[in-house]
């Protein structure tokens, strides 16, 4: 369960991180950083 | 120029290759360059953090008194939960002369913190003669390792003593959700209680546990089981609750604990301590003091002290709150007639309610010893309430050192 949790996790950050590089707008991609704080955070299991 | 053609060369700017792709978004001050340097601050900020939590999974030092004849881990009692991170420390003070079994339980709950220090200045000072006392300083050791969320609570506080401070780590209610997870929308416990979901990462609704279930599930059965295994005479779980919270400054009795904790409660009056004491609710499953009484042959009591931290209607929320108590708010609510104790100007400190915490312990096993004479638990060297309240904490706690 928790290995599939992680997947998506991991699914889900690769998305942002490829949105980030792809838009050029600041606050898009400031917004897409703060977004990726908590979510790598729980993919690494450390909160 | 046409508005249609416009937008043609406007189009083509974004996909000039006509690929028929999600285009690059143009307008804005930011470029491939920024979004890397902004990933590069993440992972930054990611692994600064990350030293933050993970100071919080170290267990801060506790410095076993001269009382101390052994340690153990629970695991020993159930492999279940051996090399998780339910797992946690018991220690053994046993007397030369044989008697009784009586368990000291803290940090069911590790937001509770007088539970937790309450079990290990016992470790720390006393001295059995007679008999011989278990006491388990972190049970819900995973539960140390985070706070609950959006509750801003800190996650250290401190008590000095004569020669350094000690830390010790403020948890949350529930076993870590890194630990156990995902919570179900309704958890129906051993017992058959329904109860919210995040409940099921809550030590004291989880009993009498079960060998196959949640994390949480196994070790409320570990902690059972090492109930049974040792054959423990008197089992006290210690709490603090916050202070409108109607059973507070109480204990909670199984039925078979009853006579013990209403002539405790009796005694501690002398010692100036007005304990209330409450029959474990035979329809509410799941609680130490109900299923550790229905389940082993123990005499289960469970005991609150008054938090401030805990409650709703606490104002700035601080390591000052946990270890002084003092709070305007709670001090209006009291005025106000809208609390279950009394709470003025100077709150409720630490060493008022782990002062209570040890001295209803001692009291309680000083009853046991008295009406068993056979299965006796004679304790030296813990510090009375009165003691507490006089010199703080800090003297009844070692100092910190390698």
């Amino acid at each position: 369960m928790t290995l599939i949790y992680q997947g998506i996790t991991l699914v889900v950050v690769l998305l942002i991180g490829w949105h980030m590089l792809r838009d050029r707008r600041l606050t898009e991609q400031l917004e897409a950083a703060l977004v990726l704080l908590p979510l790598i955070l729980r993919l690494l299991m450390i909160k | 120029m046409s508005s249609d053609s416009a937008t043609k060369q406007a189009r083509g700017k974004e996909d000039p290759g006509g690929s028929g792709r999600a285009p690059e978004t143009t307008r804005g001050f930011g470029n491939r360059w920024t979004a890397l340097g902004l990933l590069g601050m993440t992972a930054v900020i990611v692994f600064l953090v990350s030293l933050e939590f993970r100071e919080m999974w170290r267990d801060p030092p506790i410095y076993p008194g001269p009382g101390v004849t052994g340690q153990g881990q629970l695991s020993d009692y159930f492999p279940g939960i051996e090399d998780t991170a339910a797992d946690t420390d018991v220690y053994f003070l046993e007397g030369e002369e044989a008697g009784g079994t009586a368990l000291v339980l803290g940090g069911t709950h590790p937001n509770e913190p007088a539970s937790s220090v309450t079990a290990i200045t016992m470790l720390e000072n006393a001295v059995v003669t007679r008999g011989r006392l278990i006491v388990v300083p972190r049970a819900a050791h995973s539960g140390f390792t985070a706070t609950d969320p959006q509750e801003g609570y800190p996650q250290f506080y401190r008590i000095e003593t004569p020669t350094g401070t000690r830390r010790f780590r403020y948890g949350g209610r529930g076993i870590n959700p890194i630990h156990q997870w995902p919570d179900p929308v309704i958890y129906v416990n051993g017992s058959g209680q329904q109860l919210a979901g995040p409940e099921v990462r809550n030590l004291n609704r989880s009993y009498p546990g079960d060998p196959d279930g949640y994390l949480t599930e196994r070790l409320a059965y570990a902690i059972v089981e090492m109930i049974r295994q040792e054959e423990i005479d008197l089992s006290i779980d210690l709490h603090e609750a916050s202070p409108e919270y109607p059973v507070i400054n109480a204990m909670v009795a199984h039925e078979d604990a009853m006579d013990l904790a209403v002539e405790a409660a009796l005694l501690l009056e002398f010692e100036e301590i007005q304990i209330a004491v409450e029959p474990s609710p035979e329809n509410l499953r799941g609680l130490s003091h109900r299923e550790w009484g229905d389940a082993t042959d123990t005499k289960a009591i469970l005991m609150e002290s008054a938090n401030p931290i805990q409650g709703r209607l606490r104002g700035a929320t601080n390591e000052a709150l946990i270890v002084e108590g003092a709070d305007p708010y709670y001090q209006r609510a009291a005025e106000m007639g809208l609390l279950y104790v009394p709470f003025g100007e100077e709150g409720s400190p630490i060493e008022e309610r782990v002062g209570r915490h040890i001295q209803s312990v001692a009291t309680l096993l000083e009853v046991l010893s008295f009406h068993n004479p056979d299965r006796a638990i004679t304790v030296d060297g813990l510090p009375g309430f009165g003691e507490v309240m006089e010199k703080g904490l800090g003297p009844f706690l070692a100092p910190p050192h390698d």
